[in-house]
């Protein structure tokens, strides 16, 4: 009998599917995958430190490097965090804003994921259509706030200004298309044989596992926990807009795109009640230039694109903080990465790997 | 039907084919930025700025370098202005401190280099350097009398004194 071994196989770090520079170690009984190890650490900044060194105010710039595909969320949550910390009040209009940015932003996140799952799939066509939709919310970010990619936008203690006057007519010409570019996705993607059977009944987790990794956002609900912190915090004005928690039944590839998929329509919902009952008012709230928290410390969570975006900062009283910490939910999604591989093909390992939708500036931070 | 999924998709295709386009010629066509684009090259209204450095203070990772001169009258003015774009994060917080509005973007989007070197960035012109040297001479040839010192002036909270003109650079914050 001739005898056989395993080997390892480095993919990556410079692999045009990890969405970064990210090396996952593969262990390989031929083309079966027996272990497969994420190393990260190839894109770390050390934005946590940066943040220690930086005021307050100085360090929201730098949370929109983080997940640079959602910088409106990272954004969100820093801001909360800090608005916690200081005790400062957000005017009520300045919540509906942020509201509306988070969510077009959620969408224009899970367009990306869809384009690049369907790229990682070799289908390279939908990642362009994905890609020419969320150009439109970028304009729209565009509009308000003069980027495109790091917006800056969402501030401490409020937004940076108010909207624009054609923001709102535009924004509703954008959603008005929502319907529209969602069913061309789905004929183009989801109605595919090829894409289907690359993704159904592959890499499933059960909610068992799921929770063991503590994994959080449409990943957990891939699996059918609806575990969603807009519904479960109801933090922000969120309670106050009808939405529903999409959520899988299987936690399989198949699961992690539908749930995706539908978070589209459902954040576009949100925006359009926001746009709807969006009161006048300030933008900004009043509270001393050179912020002084109070001494403690803080642990402030939001539902980002990805999951559960905590921030942890402890405030020593002067105007930096003295310790942030960044829960990132793509760094702790990725760790199931292995249980999602083990005993199918080296192909799916890719396939795994984008529908976690990790980002590695989020993940290395 | 194994396979319907696929015509469907060609479908799609085949009505972008004949569509209207999604792209534009770049170089010859050019896009006009927003009216808050954050990009491009920092510029100054030199004759509005008053040499306060917060511009300097406010940014996250020190990517302005400003001296200060003072004249004979005591005024301050801007020596020398630097914007280095490999530093810069493009938050906008420096133009939102300046409280004369004398800073702005150029909206030059194509702002790319070969060299890092490339990067740093002049921001005063000739123009306002020589604005500034008349300035200083005109101030140093009719300086207008310090007013009258109510008390003995507190030595740290007086501006250098008019005789000799004392450069202060800012300092990164530790
Ligand atoms: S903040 Fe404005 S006025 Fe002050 S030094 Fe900078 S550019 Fe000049
Ligand atoms: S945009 Fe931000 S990083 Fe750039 S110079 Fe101004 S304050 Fe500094």
């Amino acid at each position: 009998m001739p005898q056989t071994e395993t080997y390892i196989l480095n993919m990556g770090p410079q692999h045009p599917s990890t969405h970064g520079v990210l090396r996952v170690n593969l262990e390989l009984d031929g083309e079966k995958i027996l272990r497969a190890t994420p190393m990260m650490g190839y894109l770390h900044r050390g934005i946590e430190k940066l943040l220690e060194s930086r005021t307050y105010i100085q360090g929201v710039p730098y949370t929109d490097r983080l997940d640079y595909v959602s910088s409106m969320n990272n954004n969100f949550g820093y801001c909360r965090a800090v608005e916690e910390l200081a005790g400062i009040e957000v005017p009520a209009r300045a919540e509906y804003i942020r509201v509306i940015m988070a969510e077009l932003n959620r969408i224009a996140s899970h367009q990306v994921f869809i384009g690049s799952l369907a790229n990682d799939l070799g289908a390279s066509t939908g990642m362009l259509y994905t890609f020419r939709d969320r150009e439109e919310i970028l304009d729209l970010f565009d509009l308000v706030c003069g980027a495109r990619m790091t917006f800056h936008y969402i501030r401490v203690g409020g937004v940076a200004r108010n909207l624009p006057p054609e923001f709102a007519e535009k924004c509703r010409k954008f959603l008005d298309r929502v319907p529209e570019f969602t069913e061309e996705y789905a004929n183009l993607l989801m109605g595919n044989e090829i894409f289907q059977r690359r993704l159904k009944g592959v890499s499933r987790l059960t909610p068992e596992q799921a929770l063991a990794h503590n994994m959080t956002g449409p990943n957990i609900r891939a699996t059918g926990i609806p575990f969603d912190l807009r519904k479960v915090d109801g933090y922000s004005v969120y309670p106050q807009f009808a939405f529903e928690v999409p959520v899988g039944e299987n936690g399989d590839n198949w699961d992690r795109f539908r749930v995706r998929f539908r978070e589209i329509t459902e954040s576009a919902r949100i925006v359009r009640q926001a746009l709807e009952g969006l009161p006048e008012g300030p933008v900004m709230a009043k509270f001393p230039k050179m912020l002084k928290p109070p001494k403690g410390e803080v642990f402030s969570r939001t539902e980002g694109t990805r999951g559960e975006l905590g921030f942890y900062i402890v405030s020593d009283g002067t105007a930096k903080p003295y310790r942030v910490h960044i829960r990132r939910p793509s760094f702790i999604n990725m760790q199931a990465l292995d249980d999602m591989c083990r005993g199918y093909l080296i192909g799916d390992s890719v396939v795994a790997f984008s529908a976690i939708d990790p980002l590695m500036g989020e993940v290395d931070c | 039907m194994f396979g319907k999924g696929l015509i469907t998709g060609m479908g799609i295709t085949i009505r972008h084919f004949f569509g209207k386009k999604a792209t534009f010629c770049y170089p010859e066509e050019k896009l006009t930025m927003t009216e808050h684009f954050r990009g491009g090259h920092l510029t100054i209204d030199y004759k509005k700025c008053i040499a306060c450095q917060l511009c300097a203070i406010q940014c996250p990772n020190q990517a302005i370098k400003l001296k200060v001169v003072t004249d004979a009258n005591r005024k301050r003015h801007l020596e020398s202005y630097v914007h280095s774009m490999g530093r810069c994060l493009y938050c906008d917080l420096c133009i939102e401190g300046c409280a004369p509005h004398a800073l702005s973007w150029d909206k030059d989007y194509e702002i790319s280099t070969w060299h890092k070197e490339d990067l740093v960035h002049q921001v005063m012109t000739d123009e306002d350097r020589s604005y500034l040297a008349e300035v200083m001479t005109q101030a140093a040839a009719n300086p207008t009398p310090p007013p009258v010192p109510k008390a003995a002036p507190k030595p740290a909270a007086a501006a250098p004194p008019a005789a000799k003109p004392a450069d202060t650079e800012v300092k990164p914050r530790e």
